[in-house]
């Protein structure tokens, strides 16, 4: 097991550090000195590491700037900055909204770990964990950021990514899409697991006896979901969080966001849409038939990714490479999401 | 629970020195936090997850055992689960359910690639499921309500 000092400085928190040497980084890049203003963390996600700042070229006007560091300590380490950037730049000018990203490094000599930086966009993000005291999305608000939920993810899937910079095939195939992905989450198990979990080998083996053929390969999000958006007066400004996006079938966000975790209960995919009204729209503009046993694939694929990743975070506290307490929390829910694994997979010699 | 209860409270001391305490505006509330971090600390050095959520998890594997073994007669099965020594302590009641958790593991990938009649192989993949639904429902029966709206919003 890694052993990590819990009481040791972590150099990437250092903002103070991390400011200086991203100015110094941003002149070299473009000739010119930078002011950067203070430096604000964001509690967000368990992997990459984001701030947000104000940053002034010299000569220029300000703007708002986000970084993120991929730390050597994160879930999914270690990371490459590249697929975050490739794909902010693919979609840039296209109808998926998504952040500018002007600059990447996979060199840990600049600022200690793989980092990018993007345009800071406006808006909030709706989260799909609800109080009991809340209440659900008003009707219209719902269908419009529906809608556009919808076609940001459309778009994505339909985006050509071949013959663009920074997109390399690596002989993914429509045909082996799928065990690809099975594949390197069979590795995660490895990776991550402290303990056996018979019911994740039960689902390993279905999924490996039912794997779909992918409609076509397209840029696959990875977490499109309800919280990794951001919106402002009824409007999508931005899809977030990029970390996991990768070339696959397309059914496999689809079956992300229809994880009843995002749904807060209100039996919609992520709190907006009916499956039906999602799926029929989606058709109308990804192109193809959504497939009813590769959405279920999916579903069930995305639960063991979900399993996976609270396992990663049970690993990851255990360690001592975070103390945020939500990690253990997200280990509680490892049995859940097995349980919903069970009740999707029927017993077949019954 | 899948941490450990040691680096479980590790970590909740920690969290309270350094991401609460610090954020707390009055004297009293910050020694009440501080009595948290000592009681905290005396619970580390004598609790143990409860024997009894360990034990029924091995309870369920030894049905498992007891079930498949007349319907792996004549088989090159791998071994079935295995009791834990009698007056064992909870981290070998631990370390015997991990072990047998292995050992249903390796029996779902041995199903997987057997060749078995149909009536045989329903009936082991029957018992396999059952085991491992007992145990997810008594994991479930024994969590507490979650409480990520909470911790996401700061507020009840």
């Amino acid at each position: 097991m890694l052993a990590v000092d819990i009481q040791a400085p972590d150099l990437l928190s250092d903002e103070a550090r991390i400011r200086e040497r991203l100015a110094s980084y941003l002149q070299a890049q473009t000739k010119r000195p930078w002011t950067l203003g203070k430096f604000t963390r964001y509690a967000v996600g368990f992997s990459w590491i984001t701030y947000g700042f104000d940053a002034r070229e010299d000569g220029g006007a300000e703007q708002g700037l986000i970084l993120r560091l991929g730390p050597p300590y994160g879930l999914f380490a270690p990371y490459s900055a590249l697929p975050q950037h490739a794909s902010l730049k693919l979609l840039e000018g296209s109808t998926v909204p998504a952040p500018r990203s002007y600059w990447w490094s996979d060199d840990a000599s600049i600022l200690g770990a793989p980092f990018f930086i993007s345009e800071r966009v406006a808006g909030s993000a709706p989260v799909p964990w609800m109080s009991a005291t809340a209440t659900g999305f008003e009707e219209s608000y719902r269908k419009n950021i529906g809608a556009q939920f919808v076609s940001a993810i459309a778009g994505l899937h339909t985006a050509e990514w071949r013959g663009q910079e920074g997109f390399v095939d690596n002989g993914i195939t429509v045909d082996n899409a799928a065990i690809r992905q099975i594949e390197e989450w069979e590795a995660n198990r490895q990776r991550w697991a402290l303990k056996p979990y018979p019911m994740l080998t039960w689902a390993f083996r279905w999924l490996r006896r039912n794997l779909p053929v992918a409609p076509r390969v397209s840029l696959v999000h990875g977490d499109y979901r309800l919280g990794n958006f951001l919106e402002q007066n009824g409007r999508i400004t931005a899809i977030l969080d990029w970390e996991l996006v990768h070339l696959g079938d397309p059914h496999e966000d689809l079956g992300w966001a229809f994880l009843p975790q995002y749904s807060g209960g209100s039996g919609l995919v992520c709190r907006l849409l009916s499956k039906e009204d999602f799926i029929a729209q989606y058709e109308r503009e990804a192109g193809f038939k959504v497939q009813p046993a590769s959405l279920h694939f999916y579903l069930v694929f995305s639960l063991v990714k979900l399993a996976l990743t609270h396992i990663a975070a049970v690993r990851c506290f255990e360690e001592g490479r975070f103390n945020d307490m939500r990690m253990p929390a997200m280990g509680t829910q490892i049995a859940p999401v097995l349980r919903q694994i069970s009740k999707l997979l029927p017993v077949e010699g019954a | 629970m899948n941490n450990s209860i040691k680096r479980m409270i590790d970590g909740m001391v920690a969290t309270l020195r350094h991401e609460v305490i610090p954020h707390i505006g009055t004297e009293f509330a910050r020694g009440q936090a501080f009595g948290v971090i000592y009681m905290l600390n005396s619970l580390a050095l004598r609790a143990n997850w409860s024997p009894e959520f360990v034990g029924e998890q091995i309870a369920a594997q030894l049905a498992l055992r007891d079930a498949l073994a007349p319907l792996l007669v004549d088989t090159d099965a791998p071994a079935l689960p295995q009791a834990a020594d009698a007056g064992s302590g909870v981290k070998t009641l631990e370390a015997t359910r991990d072990a047998n958790d292995e050992r249903i593991c390796a029996l779902i990938t041995w199903y997987g690639a057997a060749t078995l009649d149909a009536a045989r192989a329903a009936a082991i993949e029957t018992q396999l499921r059952a085991c491992m639904d007992r145990q997810l429902k008594w994991e479930l029966q024994t969590s507490a309500k979650p409480m990520f709206a909470e911790m996401s919003a700061g507020s009840e």
